[in-house]
């Protein structure tokens, strides 16, 4: 695995008597993208301003890898302002024009001074707003100073970019682009840092998620290890006719006694009371299975062998939005009843 | 030659910030010129045209009448200019962008003396403005001791620029910073400085006081420079409107020359160094 370019120890920020952000450890290696996903409220931003050195942690340390050197404690070093980029929590601008101050963030990051007008044109272009490159950000609209933010936060070409809900007030197109972008800085090495409060938003993009909840890690790991740990996974089964009435009950009994060992049975009531459910609208079957990749496996032979003449499946699908949505709920949930982190390996 | 560099890369941003600050404060700039054309021209030429206000017999004269208006031009120069220089930072949350860009103490130095410049640049004009009256009045050659006292006012408005960065750098809003630092230097120091006549009398200089040290703009054009600096007018007596009683008021005209520049400069690199470690020291 590649090396650790930035590394959380025990990181702690109180606000008077509340702890916003409580002892997170975590690691961050070259070239990952990390997302930190947690509710409102979670600590994402107070985390992020203390990489940027905005708050200063109560204890706890951050450990950062400039240049080729060795992870150096954050507060001691004090040329990291070009290796990282920063959109922190809602973008505010000076009043002037994009360009303006796009120039002045270049220079500040002391970037190629032959090269700034390439690259503040590129980046105006790759968001659609070369229009507007000579216009006062007073009259951008939200969406567009969002993107004007995360520009600026690009703008030095850094090697560790951290947005803090880079998709906030944009519309879905763009917010496709910014995934797509986010790819595109993935494939040129650079580690990202993202929050949000949005899992499916940015799960796709990212190597591993880090969950925050009351200002605690209460997971991380990748998205499929996190469903993993919480067991319950469902498949998503679409039939070819709808299932006759009369017939119902007594395939749904048959389905769950054949599919039996490959079910999860422990299922949370909250979410289902029977490991199979049937919907008619859909004409789907939702199956909750142990999460094993075997056991899908096993599922589907099942479903075409046994059942060819009940019905015929014409998709057979993992919904991972959903999963994902239920894996956070249930992580949050969970972190509320034990007041405490998700074990590893829960089974 | 290594060093020099070093020293030169890590200047840039100040310098950067310096133009760029310049640049964002055009529009308050060119309005306040404005302003300041518009009094000069008012005391300068108006009030001069106006037939029974004469015009003063000498030149010297002439500037220390026009320069009545400028401890309230660096005052408001020095407010509106500076008020908002670090609190605008946090309550308009522009420093969630800046602030990991540039080392604070860059930071503050490139606002600054971004600011100062606009400021020095005004009192600049105001006093062209006077000499070039003054010469249309009385010929040349124009007494030297105004550049003297253009130098004094450079020095005045930099002190309270330093007075209002510092309160800046722990307020929360623009609007609360102007008021609260208008109040002091146009009230607050004045009603300090009666108390103090007051109790002390000719056995203290209000020394700590911006204002008292602002009365050497015009003081410094007093020839013979005013000795001794503190006199006592006495009011009454007779059948007089106090009922005979007399009534003697004291005032310290002007500090020293030394003691003077010596203060301003004090209060110059003193504030602005509690405003930048202040300003370091703060989150967001
Ligand atoms: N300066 C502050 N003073 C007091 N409390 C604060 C301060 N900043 C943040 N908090 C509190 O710390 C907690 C975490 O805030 P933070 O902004 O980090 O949340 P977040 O995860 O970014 O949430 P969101 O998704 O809404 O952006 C919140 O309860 C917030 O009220
Ligand atoms: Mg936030």
């Amino acid at each position: 695995m590649s090396e650790v370019v930035l590394k959380f120890e025990k990181l702690t920020k109180k606000f008077g008597n509340f702890t916003a952000v409580n002892g997170i450890n975590l690691e961050v290696h070259r070239g990952e993208t990390i997302g930190l996903v947690g509710p409102n409220g979670a600590g994402k931003t107070t985390t992020i301003k203390m990489i940027a050195k905005i708050l200063r942690p109560n204890s706890g340390r951050i450990l950062i890898r400039t240049d080729q050197s060795d992870l150096e404690d954050l507060q001691k070093v004090s040329r990291t302002t070009n290796q990282i980029g920063f959109l922190i929590d809602i973008p505010a601008f000076y009043n002037m024009t994009a360009y303006q101050l796009l120039r002045y963030f270049a220079n500040l990051h002391n970037y190629p001074k032959d090269q700034i007008d390439k690259r503040i044109n590129e980046l105006l272009e790759l968001f659609k707003l070369t229009e507007w490159k000579h216009e006062k950000v007073k009259n951008f609209s939200k969406g567009m100073t969002q993107k004007l933010g995360i520009i600026q936060a690009l703008i030095h070409n850094p090697e560790i970019i951290i947005l803090d809900e880079p998709q906030t007030g944009l519309d879905p197109l763009a917010r496709v682009e910014i995934r797509r972008y986010i790819r595109e800085l993935q494939s040129l090495g650079k580690t990202v840092f993202v929050a949000s409060h949005m899992l499916y938003e940015i799960s796709e993009v990212c190597d591993k998620i880090a969950l925050i909840n009351y200002g605690s890690i209460i997971g991380f790991d990748t998205v499929e290890n996190l469903a993993h740990i919480l067991k319950t996974s469902e498949l998503n089964c679409v039939l070819l006719e709808p299932l006759k009435p009369s017939e119902l009950e007594s395939l749904l009994k048959k389905l769950t006694e054949k599919l039996h060992p490959y079910l999860d049975h422990d299922l949370d009531p909250k979410i289902s009371m029977i490991p199979i459910k049937y919907f008619p609208e859909q004409q789907g079957l939702k199956i909750f299975y142990d999460g094993q990749n075997k056991s899908k496996g096993e599922i589907l032979k099942i479903l075409i062998k046994e059942f060819e003449n009940d019905f015929t499946v014409i998709s057979f699908t993992q919904p991972k939005t959903s999963q994902l949505e239920r894996v956070y709920t249930e992580m949050v949930k969970n972190n509320k009843l034990n007041n405490g982190v998700v074990r590893k390996n829960g089974n | 030659m290594e060093i020099r560099k070093d020293y030169y890369t890590g200047l840039k941003p100040v310098l950067y910030t310096i133009v760029f600050e310049v640049k964002k404060q055009k529009k308050k700039f060119y309005v306040f010129v404005g302003i300041t054309i518009l009094i000069a021209f008012l005391v300068g030429y108006v009030l001069m045209s106006i037939p029974n206000n004469l015009l003063p017999d000498t030149q010297l004269d002439f500037f220390i009448n026009g320069l009545g208006f400028i401890l309230y031009l660096t005052l408001f120069a020095a407010c509106l200019f500076f008020s908002g220089i670090i609190c605008s930072e946090y309550s308009k949350k522009t420093g969630f962008i800046v602030f990991p860009k540039i080392n604070k103490y860059k930071l503050i130095l490139g606002k600054y003396f971004g600011n100062l410049t606009l400021v020095v640049a005004i009192i600049t004009i105001y006093y062209l403005l006077l000499a070039l009256l003054g010469f249309y009045y009385y010929g040349g050659p124009i007494n030297t001791l105004l550049f003297s006292s253009y130098a004094i006012a450079i020095l005045y408005v930099i002190a309270l620029s330093s007075f209002v960065t510092f309160f800046s750098s722990f307020m929360r809003s623009v609007v609360v910073t102007i008021i609260v630092t208008f109040l002091i230097l146009f009230i607050g120091f004045n009603i300090a400085d009666g108390i103090v006549l007051l109790v002390l009398g000719d056995k203290f200089e209000p020394l700590y006081s911006l204002s008292y040290l602002g009365t050497l703009i015009t003081g410094i054009l007093h020839s013979p420079f005013p000795d001794p600096r503190y006199v006592e007018f006495t009011l009454g007596g007779g059948d007089g409107a106090f009922g005979g009683r007399e009534f003697t008021i004291g005032q310290w005209i002007t500090p020293s020359i030394g003691m003077g520049i010596t203060l301003l400069l004090i209060y110059i690199i003193g504030f602005f160094l509690l405003a930048a470690i202040l300003f370091k020291r703060r989150q967001l």
